[in-house]
């Protein structure tokens, strides 16, 4: 920690440089033979890469960099950049995902041919993810979306000679261009409101009557921001463009792209636009609430009646962005605002394992050549027991049943809804996670209880898969043990965003 | 001095990995695991044993929270694992350990020299209900408690139900398990109400739930707790501590949940020395104890636990009278001893309750073991009235038994009379300052002490004495010393256990001789032990906020001499009734009282008839609407989800327009809704 006080201020942008300059190194990499990737160095490199951030956002964030005992947020570029809890704690679960992400593309991209460009790709979008944790003026949050989510309409279009996939990025492309459009209009919306850019200015020029451009603008942002974690009505692109991704591409979006969405809007709304502000124009708390509520139940019961296990996932990932609205849709005053955002983030944090393994799951049955179909799942328990036994830890951790951490950050949801007094949310919440139930059981059934069709033959055990589906795993569980100590982290950081 | 208290947690794991290890390789092992138990239990004795020397040689007491599940101040609730040895855990955990010990260096002879198979099983049920024990008895919290006093049962369970081959052990383990799941409903109710009401379960510390109920009903103290239903803060308390006892009843065998201890006997014999005398029965019995704090504010519920205490002293007596089987006659007086330390803890007599229960334990895991070399000798035959003659075949185990049997029955030197005579002077002392209920106790435990030297010495006469009834008993089979050593162990203890608390002579030998006393008030500490201290329990027990109990000081050595005099009385009657080469059956004489009492007083019968007459039709009319209701509901919900969900799905038509027109036109509703609330216009 002391050690720490030495350097620079700038290197508290660790993660993000870490991430930006593995991306650089691959493309270097690549250079020295670009017809025939060399797939283990390429991984390697990577990998090194986002352990580094990984290492980097865990060393500051236990030390306390940027956070109420070290002196409050680290300001940077004239306090467009910042670098606190909250920013920190969003770059390990990026940083996480990667990691897992990286290692499983290691079997899974192997022998593709832009093999280099998958890699630093995701570098890319993970370098504009973080850096949507560390924005602290319009601009730069406008900006680093685009940097997280260009490179992710490539990702989700890269297996060129796969229809499916080049049709879901494109759709995702459309889509996308949309609602940064959308974006962009409401934040120069409010910049005609408040003639500033930067975060604390915008806050400082909300007077007592607000007008109704500057409450335009608000919803315009909030739908920009709709789109990015996938709530409805901005969901459309998500269910295709997860299941037309590769299997590893699929996981990168649905859990880091997700908690890239996350970090703003909770930056945003709660700091930028306080509630007792802007509440006579825009109560923004009763929209996340309609969100959050519409968000869970169609998403839960859209995916009960999907054939296809990673279209089902794509809708359940959907779901869970509902889940986490509620880390907003509660901030009522009623309950303790730090608790009721650490909640959300403690979910985010534990989504981002159990959903990360599930996709990877997803991505190891495509990397067997297994079809899509629930049906096709039959009897992989008995053919790749650990692989299967991995998945239904994630499923039912996703449930929220007392296996995995799913349970108890659901639980502390709950508690969220009910301490804010929101019942109808815990309510949502109950009955979705019992609907939710329903369609993860079926393809535990398929895996463990259907007879194996006869030509089901899994040879291969890819290792960097496997590895990355037992970290995974392995998180899954141990957060439900150490979940106190995730939460508490996260209070910590949610409360130097709260007021 | 190395620091005992850094590896104390090893007392129940070591326990642990012999269980782990005879799971995994039992089968290749020496003696098939136990080897590997005893050693882990032997390890167990010598680290509590530490413990005890450094508790008396001025070591704190400890107490340490090892793993939080949930916890923080907005939650409410702080659930967690730790770890709490004051006096009375370690006196607890000696006992403990020590019993496992002697059982399973007592089970070399009795299960692998006969050559029974499924050993691996055995052993491993044997070191895992060893650990479940001790980490239940060093438990600081209620929480953690109620998880091992679960694992407790559970292994109980498999080891009553070992021979499960057979019929009646199979079916004697799932009685013993759901009689005391039964109670331990109850128990799980009391634990979430605990929780509710104080947010802690945690037994010691400042701001344990026991400190926490003392200081809202203590005038000179505030605190907080959560009321529910409407009850005052008292009532509540009274309405935690018998849902816990419901527990205790289960657990410990008391009225009316005793039914399923005489037929646990089907398990191996050693088993039920463990569970008799140290682990399950026990179980119950100390958590009254660990929380005696709370229990002491209850007047209510000290009347209730000394009343239920006195009557199945007194009830289980009478059924042990006409029993044929030996392990019956034991199983009974465990049932009946039990009681008296209910009686005893209800009566504001936690020093008695703890003392019983030491001695207890010695001289009945005695008398099961005794019992046991008996079974083997007469190969596996238990009635009694094919015995007789044992005494001069096997003069080791006649020694020791008689020792066993003179313990029990309360004869002056043995351990059992002093702490039976500490028992009875407690409650005495309480109830003679105007608590009738306490007398009413007073009066079946004395009662109980007749009837315990009758049933204790018929036993002996019947099983050793006179001429050899059949050709097994004129030529029984030797045991090895492997049976012996246990049983003289055993049998020294329960002739000097005594010493620890030699109550009733105390105007001779001060009140500094009671070491007992003075180890659980800590006298002997540097440390003070604060709410856990007996001390601080009579305290509690003597205000009027609390139970209110007052103290009629008598000379002990009144009431010492009358149980003395009861207990002879008994002998008496036992010597008259049974000796001779020949003796009668005389139990025949009462008729249909002895039908009524070899039957149990048709209590099992009313139990099944709750069951199947009451319980089942009731459950096939909730099944019923269940099937018809329920189902209805829930299999229509499921279809409107399905069509509902189908309708979802079509929303998504893979068309990309579509998804932006879709896209927009949420955006502009919300902007609608937005502009009419806040009016924008």
């Amino acid at each position: 920690m002391t050690d720490f006080g030495t350097l620079p201020d700038w290197a508290a942008l660790g993660p993000a440089l870490a991430l930006i300059s593995t991306a650089f190194a691959v493309f270097i990499v690549d250079m020295i033979r670009p017809d025939e990737p060399w797939s283990e160095l390429l991984a390697g490199v990577s990998l090194t890469g986002s352990l580094a951030a990984l290492g980097l956002s865990l060393w500051y964030f236990i030390a306390g960099t940027g956070q109420a005992d070290w002196g409050g947020a680290i300001r940077l570029f004239e306090g467009t950049l910042i670098v606190d809890g909250m920013s920190l704690f969003f770059a390990t679960i990026v940083s996480s995902v990667l990691v897992l992400v990286v290692l499983a593309s290691y079997d899974y991209f192997s022998g593709h041919t832009h093999e280099a460009e998958v890699y630093s790709l995701m570098l890319l979008a993970a370098t504009g993810m973080v850096m949507v944790g560390m924005a602290n003026s319009f601009v730069i949050a406008f900006i680093a979306f685009e940097l997280a989510s260009l490179p992710s309409y490539a990702l989700v279009a890269s297996l060129k000679r796969n229809r499916g996939s080049v049709e879901a990025g494109l759709k995702y492309f459309l889509i996308g261009a949309l609602s940064s459009a959308i974006l962009a209009y409401g934040i120069s919306l409010v910049y005609v409101a408040t003639g500033s850019l930067q975060f604390d200015a915008v806050t400082a020029a909300i007077s007592e009557d607000v007008g109704g451009i500057f409450a335009l603008g608000i919803v315009m942002i909030l739908a920009g921001f709709g789109f990015k974690i996938a709530a409805v009505p901005f969901h459309f692109w998500a269910p295709e463009a997860y299941e037309g991704a590769p299997g590893p591409v699929s996981a990168f979006l649905s859990s880091a792209s997700k908690a890239a969405g996350f970090v703003l809007i909770f930056r945003v709304f709660i700091d930028v636009f306080p509630y007792e502000a802007v509440s006579n124009t825009v109560d923004w708390v009763m929209a996340f609430q309609a969100i959050a509520i519409v968000t869970m139940t169609i998403a839960n019961f859209a995916a009960l009646r999907q054939e296809k296990v990673k279209r089902m996932l794509a809708y359940s990932s959907i779901g869970h962005a509902g889940y986490v609205l509620i880390a907003v849709a509660a901030l009522t005053g009623d309950a303790s605002g730090s608790f009721v955002l650490g909640s959300g983030m403690a979910h985010l944090m534990v989504y981002a394992f159990m959903n990360t393994g599930a996709f990877l799951f997803i991505a190891l049955t495509e990397h067997w050549g297994v079809g899509r179909h629930i049906e096709d799942f039959n009897g992989l328990g008995t053919q790749a027991p650990f692989a299967a036994s991995a998945m239904t830890l994630f499923l039912f951790s996703l449930a929220g049943l007392p296996i995995g951490g799913g349970f108890l950050s659901k639980l502390y949801l709950l508690l969220a809804s009910v301490r804010a007094n929101v019942a109808l949310l815990g309510v949502a919440l109950v009955v979705n996670s019992v609907v939710s139930v329903f369609y993860y059981t079926r393809v535990v059934k398929a895996m463990w209880v259907e007879e194996p069709s006869e030509d089901l033959e899994i040879e291969s055990q890819p290792v960097g898969l496997y590895a990355a589906l037992a970290l995974a795993a392995v998180m899954t569980f141990l957060l439900l043990p150490g979940f106190g100590a995730v939460v508490e982290f996260a209070n910590t950081a949610a409360e130097l965003v709260t007021p | 001095m190395v620091d005992v208290f850094n590896f104390v947690e090893a007392i129940a794991l070591v326990p642990l990995a012999s269980f782990v290890l005879v799971l995994l390789l039992g089968d290749r092992m020496p003696k098939k695991g136990a080897i590997s138990g005893i050693a882990a239990t032997g390890f167990s004795l010598a680290i509590s044993l530490w413990v005890v020397l450094d508790l008396a040689m001025g070591g704190e007491v400890y107490h340490e929270e090892l793993f939080t599940f949930v916890a923080g101040d907005d939650v409410g609730v702080e659930l967690m694992f730790g770890l709490l040895i004051d006096p009375l855990a370690a006196l607890m955990l000696t006992i403990v350990s020590l019993i496992a010990f002697l059982v399973h260096l007592f089970s070399l002879g009795y299960m692998n020299d006969e050559g029974e198979i499924g050993l691996r099983r055995y052993y491993a049920s044997l070191s895992l209900f060893t650990f479940s024990m001790l980490a239940f008895v060093y438990s600081n919290n209620l929480l953690m408690a109620f998880m091992f006093f679960e694992l407790v049962g559970l292994c109980s369970f498999l080891l009553i139900g070992f021979w499960f081959r057979d019929d009646g052990p199979p079916s004697a383990a799932k009685k013993a398990f759901l009689v005391t799941r039964f109670g331990d409903y109850f128990f799980l109710v009391g634990v979430v109400a605990v929780l509710g009401t104080f947010g802690t379960a945690a037994f010691a510390g400042e701001h344990s739930f026991i400190i926490e109920a003392t200081h809202v009903l203590d005038p000179s103290h505030s605190g907080e707790m959560n009321t529910f239903f409407g009850l005052g803060e008292q009532a509540w308390i009274t309405v935690i501590a018998l849902l816990v006892l419901g527990g205790v009843v289960g657990k410990s065998a008391q009225f009316p949940l005793h039914t399923w201890l005489p037929d646990a006997m089907e398990g191996p014999t050693p088993v039920s020395a463990l569970i008799h005398a140290a682990t399950m029965v026990a179980a119950g019995v100390y958590l009254v104890m660990r929380m005696y704090g709370f229990y002491a504010l209850s007047p209510t519920a000290l009347s209730i636990i000394a009343l239920i205490g006195g009557f199945t002293a007194f009830f289980a007596a009478t059924m042990a009278l006409v029993k044929q089987e030996l392990k019956q006659v034991l199983a009974y007086s465990t049932v009946s001893q039990y009681g008296y330390m209910m009686l005893a803890l209800g009566g504001g007599g936690y020093v008695g309750a703890v003392f019983h229960l030491t001695t207890h334990a010695i001289f009945k895991a005695l008398l099961f073991l005794g019992a046991g070399a008996v079974i083997i000798a007469m190969h596996h035959n238990e009635n009694m009235w094919d015995m007789g003659g044992l005494k001069s075949r096997m003069p080791v185990t006649y020694w020791t038994f008689l020792f066993g049997s003179l313990a029990l029955a309360g004869i002056f030197p043995f351990a059992g009379f002093w702490s039976k005579d500490e028992v009875l002077l407690e409650t005495l002392q309480h109830g003679l300052s105007g608590e009738p209920i306490l007398l009413v106790g007073y009066g079946f435990g004395a009662a109980a002490v007749v009837l315990t030297a009758l049933y204790t010495f018929r036993m002996v006469f019947l099983t050793f004495h006179g001429d050899p009834r059949t050709e097994t008993a004129e030529d029984p089979e030797p045991i090895g010393w492997n049976m012996k050593f246990p049983l003289v162990v055993l049998g020294v203890l329960s002739a000097v256990a005594g010493v620890i608390n030699l109550g009733a002579i105390k105007e001779f030998i001060g009140e500094d001789a009671l070491f007992l006393k003075k180890w659980l008030e800590g006298k002997t500490l540097d440390g003070e032990l604060g709410s856990l201290s007996a001390k601080e329990y009579h305290h509690i027990l003597e205000s009027d906020y609390a139970a209110g109990y007052e103290v009629t000081e008598i000379s002990p050595l009144g009431p010492g001499a009358l149980a003395l005099v009861l207990a002879l009385i008994g002998l008496g009657g036992a010597v008259a009734l049974y000796r001779g080469s020949e003796p009668t059956p005389h139990m025949t004489k009462l008729g249909r009282v002895r039908t009524l009492l070899m039957n149990n007083y048709y209590l099992d019968e009313f139990q099944v008839w709750l069951a199947t007459g009451l319980t089942a039709p009731l459950a096939r009319a909730a099944n019923k609407f269940d099937q018809s209701g329920i189902d209805g509901v829930v299999n229509g919900t499921g279809s409107v989800s399905m069509f509902t969900g189908q309708r979802f799905r079509k929303i998504q038509t893979g068309i990309v327009t579509n998804y932006a027109a879709l896209l927009t036109m949420g955006l502009v509703l919300l902007l609608l809704v937005f502009a009419l609330m806040g009016g924008w216009f």
